[in-house]
Parts: structure tokens; sequence; C-alpha cells
């Protein structure tokens, strides 16, 4: 139809098109069976289906495999694993490895723990544990064992994993510091043996091994902190394993770290005065045996003299003391045999380290300062030649009677033969004197041997042929005796009567007023007076001899 | 003897193919998670048949799986092998065999009789237990009940509607 | 009133499988549907013997299936058998009453119940009882129905078995309750089956 509302002015006159030749309208199809609602149905169920399986993947855990020996008190399906005690996953699957050697532990670890998975993470399965370390783990005898993990910090991410039969000792982020020590040899320490300060329990062996040469072993420890500061250049450690039982001169000493380190082993250090910078990681120290040769101060002079001592070495042993008034200057270093091929003789040469800036010591201890260089060697000789002169010399004594430790005592001796030492030798000698007892002892050797040489046998057998015949004579003296007795004692007896009467005779002849006494008596006096005057008689001669000749003036004519 | 009321092929189609994807999760994922002394235990739907047949009862357990999975399995892929080629205005090649194949998977198909099973199963776990239900319970719940619309919408006279308006 | 005709009064046989009424053709051996091609029948063969050798090894089977223990739950230092009927009571005990109730249906009546329905009506067939034909097949239609309900105790029990194998904890062992069971529904289910609820309706015989 056109519209009258006016006219267009350009539209250009057509003839109008055939109605018929119009494609005709259609009425439009519902939206039905356009697009049928039916499909949205599985189009939504797809969808939900499709969202599903993500969120499935997503809160999907990390696959991870772990190797261990053995599957002991792990469990599929039950077996945590977990990081400082919050749970980071589970066991999923174990089995047998290929090679049959280990276990694979497949473990499924939560998403938000992957960080954790690094190239130096560690896994390790805790059970109960009972040690002389104590007891640890005891949760898990109620919830069965877990799988810990120490998390490294490497950048390199790692799904497969070596796990640890034995837990760490050390876990990355504990706060402390590794050093090595060298010792001889073990001793009762093993890995986990405690480290004590001040007998406080401060780090742990981590591990050891043999030196390459075999010579020593190198023993790992980890100083917790804060005790790690206290580790110095001068810091000393020592074996505190066991109960130190050192019998020496000294005595028996009896010395204790803890229960603990009796039980496992242990080491203890402690810095000595002097450099207080804490030392670097994995600086070298050496392990003492025992606290007291640790804590000795480093002799910075030592002197090394042999010395000769007689009679028998035994009781002094390598480290017993050289004393010089009881004070120590000095440590035997070792003891050896010497042969001379010339004289046929055995000699044993002790060598001794002395410390003769000990012997300064005592003056500087008082003034609390470092040691100052040492004295020339010349003034140090001079000083131990003046000692000598005045008679120092070495004697080996007996510290303990019980066990018959010796010790080098050095003391002076005014009377011993003057000696001087030859410092040309190497090593130096250094002069002894031998003790009393060594005297005694070759006295009572001498009295052995001169005994040695009497001849027992032959006097034991001389003595028991005297002894068979002094029985022999016995038995005939006793014969004789009976015989006597049987018949001489008649004769005798009768022979003591006849003495008796004539005794008796003789008594009355002489008895007081007997007639002989009385005789005898005037007789005597008699003869007395004779004697008197021939006495007088030659007296007189005596005096007057010519009156032998001229006769008695007086009594002349 | 009825006269069905024709439905549209496609929709029979549409609840197929949803009953497909169903069955596809709800064999993928677990059915319940049961947590009792720190472990974990779960079962998928042949896990469960599997539970029997690893205790040596293979003919429950041979029951369990055609019941649960195979059948309304091969249910849904014979409709959908079926109805497809109709859908395009073909026949499938051996259409009767097929059909018949089906008439009887459906008679065996129990998928309703399972979910009130696993719920009883539920039950009685989570009196001692803790239990928590996977994504293969809820798509279950939802195959069976796209399973049963299925049969209703391509019941076997309303299927036979179908396939004669195709060409032999 | 007049009977309606039957089916095959007219030479009519419904195909059971596609539901299309095909006329019968006597002289073909083994007549098939023309449109699905299954196999045809007046009558189920044999439906009335087959079905009572069903029905009665499921009642004998019911039996063990209740007896038995369906399954055992091994703990550490105890087992405890669980029969159907034990479970049922479990189940009530915890205070789930109604799903105690639902398995008690499914599990111990309905099989019962199937057992003697089918009973029920293998008798009236056989006697070709024309009274109550409607409800006859009316009951043949639920038993129908709710055979395959009384699965839902051998479902539990392969999930419970499935799961429950925890060491420390418990492991469900099967039982030959489950397998007498799992049978008791099988043959119910196959004899509902081969029952031809057309029987119901055949006219006795006369004499």
């Amino acid at each position: 139809m056109n519209d009258c509302c006016g006219t267009s002015p350009s539209v250009p006159e057509t003839p109008p098109p055939n109605l018929d030749e119009l494609p005709a309208a259609v009425s439009a199809r519902p939206l039905s069976s356009r697009l049928p609602l039916v499909w949205i149905l599985p189009a939504v169920v797809i969808l939900v289906g499709a969202f599903v399986v993500i969120h499935e993947k997503l809160a999907q855990g990390i696959s991870i495999e772990i190797r261990f020996h053995d599957a002991e008190d792990l469990e599929a399906s039950k077996t945590k694993i977990r990081y400082k005690d919050v749970e980071i996953g589970e066991v999923t699957d174990i089995h047998v490895s290929k090679d049959r050697k280990d276990v694979i532990v497949t473990a499924e670890i939560h998403r938000d723990a992957k960080e954790y998975l690094v190239a130096d993470t560690r896994f390790w399965v805790v059970r109960p544990e009972v040690s002389a370390a104590g007891v640890s783990g005891l949760g898990t005898l109620v919830s069965g064992a877990y799988i810990s993990v120490d998390a490294g910090n490497s950048p390199e991410r790692r799904r497969q994993f070596v796990g640890l039969e034995v837990p760490p000792i050390v876990t990355s982020d504990l706060p402390g510091r590794e050093f090595v020590l060298h010792a001889d040899e073990l001793g009762s320490l093993g890995i986990g043996s405690r480290v004590f300060y001040r007998h406080i329990n401060a780090g742990q062996v981590v591990g050891y091994s043999l030196d390459k040469a075999g010579t020593g072993v190198t023993i790992k420890v980890f100083i917790n902190a804060p005790f790690d500061s206290y580790v110095t250049g001068d810091t000393r450690f020592w074996q505190a394993s066991g109960i130190d039982m050192s019998i020496n001169s000294d005595g028996v000493k009896l010395r204790t770290e803890s229960l603990t380190a009796i039980l496992e082993g242990g080491v203890a250090f402690q810095a000595l005065p002097g450099n207080a910078a804490p030392a670097a990681v994995d600086t070298v120290f050496t392990l003492y045996n025992d606290e007291d040769r640790a804590l000795r101060p480093l002799e910075t002079e030592i002197r090394t003299f042999v010395m000769y001592f007689k009679g028998s070495l035994r009781g002094l042993s390598s480290g017993a003391p050289v004393e010089l008034h009881g004070i120590a200057i000095g440590e035997v270093r070792s003891l050896d045999v010497e042969y001379d091929k010339e004289l046929g003789t055995l000699h044993y040469p002790v060598q001794v380290d002395l410390y003769p800036q000990r012997i300064r010591g005592r003056e500087w201890r008082r003034a609390p300062r470092p040691p100052s260089k040492d004295a020339p060697e010349a003034s140090s000789r001079a000083l131990v030649d003046s000692l000598v002169a005045h008679g120092l010399r070495a004697e080996l004594k007996t510290g303990n009677l019980i066990t018959g430790q010796k010790y080098v005592d050095m003391d002076m001796h005014p009377d011993a033969p003057a000696e001087t030492i030859r410092w040309s030798d190497q090593p130096t000698e250094f002069p002894t004197v031998s003790n009393g007892l060594d005297d005694i002892q070759d006295s009572v050797g001498g009295i052995a041997r001169k005994l040695n040489k009497v001849p027992f046998d032959q006097i034991s057998y001389r003595l028991m042929s005297t002894l068979t015949t002094l029985e022999q004579t016995l038995k005939s003296t006793d014969q004789l005796m009976r015989h006597v007795d049987a018949s001489v004692a008649p004769q005798v007896t009768a022979t003591l009567a006849e003495a008796q009467a004539a005794m008796k005779n003789a008594k009355d002849l002489l008895a007081q007023d007997a007639p002989l006494q009385s005789d005898l008596g005037a007789t005597l006096l008699q003869l007395s007076r004779a004697a008197k005057s021939v006495t007088a008689l030659v007296d007189y001669l005596e005096r007057h001899p010519e009156s032998l000749l001229r006769g008695k003036p007086g009594d002349a004519p | 003897m009825q006269r069905p009321e024709s439905r549209p092929i496609e929709s029979a189609i549409a609840i197929a193919i949803c009953a497909l994807v169903l069955l596809i999760l709800s064999n993928a994922y677990p059915l319940v998670v049961m947590h009792v002394n720190g472990a974990s235990r779960e079962t998928t739907l042949v896990g469960a048949a599997l539970g029997m047949y690893v205790q040596n009862y293979t003919t429950l357990a041979a029951l369990v799986l055609l019941t649960t999975v195979i059948a309304p399995f091969v249910q849904i892929i014979a409709l959908l092998y079926l109805l497809i080629p109709l859908w395009r205005g073909r026949r499938a090649p051996g259409q009767s065999t097929v059909f018949r194949l089906l008439m009887w998977v459906r008679r065996w198909s129990f998928m309703e009789v399972f979910m009130l099973g696993s719920l009883v199963a539920l039950v009685r776990l989570s009196n001692y237990t803790h239990v928590v239900p996977g994504v293969s319970l809820w798509s279950c719940a939802l195959l069976m009940m796209s399973l049963s619309a299925l049969s209703t919408v391509s019941s076997p006279e309303q299927f036979w509607v179908w396939a004669e308006r195709c060409p032999r | 009133m007049s009977i309606p005709a039957t089916g095959r009064s007219l030479g009519l046989v419904v195909c059971l499988e596609c539901r299309s009424t095909v006329r019968a053709v006597r002289h073909l051996a083994r007549p098939r549907c023309p449109r699905c091609y299954a196999r045809l029948h007046e009558r189920k063969p044999h439906s009335l013997a087959i079905t009572t050798v069903l029905i009665v090894s499921a009642a004998v089977l019911y039996v063990p299936a209740n007896l038995l223990p369906v399954m055992t739950t091994r703990e550490i230092f105890e087992d405890e058998q669980d029969t159907i009927m034990s479970g049922v009571l479990e189940l009530l005990h915890s205070g789930s009453w109604p799903i105690a109730l639902l398995v008690f249906i499914a599990s111990i009546v309905v099989p019962l119940l199937k057992i003697i329905a089918l009973a029920v009506l293998l008798y009236s067939a056989w006697r070709r009882e024309s009274r109550l034909r409607m409800q006859r097949t009316e009951l043949y239609r639920l038993v129908e129905f709710i055979g395959r309900w009384s699965m839902l105790d051998i479902y539990a029990v392969s999930i419970l078995a499935t799961l429950v194998q925890v060491q420390s904890f418990a492991n469900i062992l099967i039982g030959w309750g489950a397998w007498s069971f799992g049978a008791v529904v099988v043959l119910t289910l196959i004899a509902a089956r081969t029952f031809d609820e057309r029987l119901l309706w055949d006219e006795p015989v006369r004499a």
C-alpha cells in the first residue's frame, strides 16, 4: 500500500514485482525443536562431570616414591607422612622393588606441600625406639609408625627418594655448626654420641670415617646453637666416654661425664682462655683422650731428653709425669731398649719431654698475661746446666705402692756425683741417680748371688751324713749309759761312799776344836813368826847388805 | 495393550548420554571412603564386586558385577547403538538381536537396589567408623534415576514406534 | 456376562519382548516374532514345571540363607557372625530402625512372600482357578516388581566386605549364608520369569 502522507521524492518509477515469485514466509519453528530442551540435560551432566573430574584432579596430591630396605611398620592407606608433625601425605602403596633389594613405598603428598619435595629432602620412618640415648617415638605405639620428613633447600625438584634407614641426627633447619675432630681411635663413640659442654648436652656425633691412610679416625660433630659460639680456635675436645679411671702415680682417679656418656660414649669440650673468635664451620680439632690431656696448655717449648735408669722400668709408662718437687714439668714419652754390642749389655733409655717453661711458669701465673716469646736457646740451656751443676737429677720413684706406678722425680741431690750435659748428643742425656731402693736391690741381689754360690746341695748332703753318724753315736751312748747304769754305777756308788767316809774323817780332823786344828794352828803361828823374822832379816839385809859380813852393829862382842 | 504417545527420539538419546557420563563417573571414583584407626579404605563399584571375588565367592561377585556395572553399561550402549542410527534415519544392523539383548539386560539391571543396599552399608559402617561418601555415590544416585527414566522413555512399544518410522 | 475373547481363540499371540501382536501360524515349528525375532510362545513351555522346581529350590535354600552367617567380622580378639536377622537387629540397636525395617522387609519378608506368592499362583494356575484373577495377576506383577529388591542385602555385604579389611581393626569375611541368599533371589527372579501369567487366565478344562 502506498503511503499517502508524502511523496518519496527520489524513488524511481519501477514496475511492481510479481508477488508469486517472492518466497513465502514460513512459520517460525518452536524453540524446542530448534534446540531441543532435552539436550540441556546431557550438557549439564557433562559439565558437572567435567567439573568433578577437574576438582578431583586438583585435589589429588603428588605421587612420590621412597625406597626403604623393608616395609616394617608401614601400611598402605594408613601410614602418614609428616613434616614437623604436620600431616602432609599418606602412603598409598608398598611393593617390592624389581631388584628385590628394597621396597618401594608410593605416597601421595598434599598439593600444598609440593615445595618440600626437593633433591635434598630426607625421609625416614619414626618408630618407637628405646636406646641408651632415651626413649623416642612413643607416640607411634598408639598411632602407628609414620614417615617423617626433613625438607631440604635444594632448588631441584624430585619425586623419587631413597629413604634413610636411621633417623638423621641433625635436621637441616637445626641451628648450629659442624666441626671435624681427629682422633687415634673411635673409642666408644658412635653416631648419636653426645657432645657435652660443661656437662650440658650441646651436640652430637653425626658421622665418622677412617682416615685414608688408616692412621686415625675423623669424626664429625654437630654443635647446637648457642653452644657453637663457644667453639673457638682454642677449644679443646676430649673423649668423655665411659668411666675415666686413671691409675697413675697420683693415685686412682675416677671421672665420669654423665650416665648417658657412660652408656653411649661422648665427647666434651671446653674453650681455653685466649682466642674468643668462634671457629669456622668444619674446623679440624684434635680429640684428646681425656680432660687432663686436653686442657693442658700447649707447651711452646719442649725439650727432649733421654734418661737411663738403673733397675726395672716396670710401672713406668708413657705419659707418666716428670715432676720437680711435685710439680709436673714434663712427661715420659717412650721407653726403649738399647743393646750395646761391644759390651754385650742392655740399656733402657727413657725418652722424656721436659717443659722448661713450666719452671718459669710459676712467675707469670701471678701476672695473667700470655707468655712472652721464648728466651733464647742458650739461656735455657744455661738454666739447665746450672740446675744440673747444683745437683738436679732425675730419679725413678714409685708413686703408688698399690699399683706400682712409677714416675720420674727430679730433685736436687747435692751429693750426687758431678755430671754435665753433653748438649751435642742427640737426644741429650739427662743425668740420673738411682734411689736407695735400688741399692738395697743391688745388695740383696749380691747376697742372693752369694747365696746362690753356697753349695747347699753338698752341705745338705754332708749334714745328712753327719746327722746319721750322730744318730749312731747317740745310740751307742745310749747303750753305754745303760751299761754304766747297770754295772759302773754301783761301783761308783761304793767309791762315793768311801769318799764320803774319808771326807767325814777329814772333816773331823779339820774341825775347829779338833786337836789337829789346834795343833795346826800353833804350828802355823810359829811358822808365821818365823816368816816374820826372816822377813825382818831380809829387810835388814837389804838395807845393810854388809851386815852379812860384819854382822849386826850393836850385836858385837 | 496401549498405544503409547510418541516421544521424540532425541530425549531418549539425551538421557542415554547422561546415563553414560554418570556411569563413567560412578566407576571412576570411589563410592565411599572409610576412616578407622588412622587407616583409610575406599572402594569403587567394581571394587565391591571384586571384594567378593577375592574371598572366592565368584558367583556372587559375578552377580554383583553384572547387575551393577555390566547391565547398566550394556543397556546404555545397546540403546545408543539402536537409537542413534534411527535418529539419523537408518536401522542399526542386527537391530532385533540387539533389541532382545537390551530387553534382557534391562531385567538384570538393579542400580536402584544397589543404591539402597549401599545406603544400608553406609549406615552400618558409620556406627563404628568414620565414613565419607564419595563422588561415585552421588553419581550412582543420578545414574539410577536416569536409567529408570531411560526405561520409561524407551519402552519396547516406544522403541518399535521409532523403529518403524525408518525404512527397512 | 460374555467372556472376552482370548487372544488364543483369535489365533493371536503377543510377543513378550516387543509386545507386538502377531498372528500365530500354527504350522511353524519354532515361530518367531516378525519384528524382534524373539521366540513366540502361546504359553511358555513347561512353565508350571520349571517354575515349581525353581520355587522348591528357592524354598530349600531359604533355610540356610537365614541360618548360615552372611558375614563374619573378625576382630583382634573375637569373631562375630552375622546372619541376615542379626544384621537387622544390629541396625535396630544402633538406632536406625527405619533402615532396620527396610532390610527386614527386603531381605526376609520379600523372598518369603515371593516364594509363597508364586506357590499360590502356581497352584491357582495349575488348578485353573477362575476367581480373583485380576488380583492374582496383580500379585504376579507385584512379585515380578519387588523381586529385585531382595538383592539389597547382598550389595550391602559386598560393600562392607570390601571396605572392612583393616588389620588393626577388623576383617569382614563373607559367609555361605550370603551365597544361599543370592541363590534364593536369583531363583525367585527366574521363577517369576518362567511363570507365564497368561496361565492365570486360562479357563479350566471342562470335563
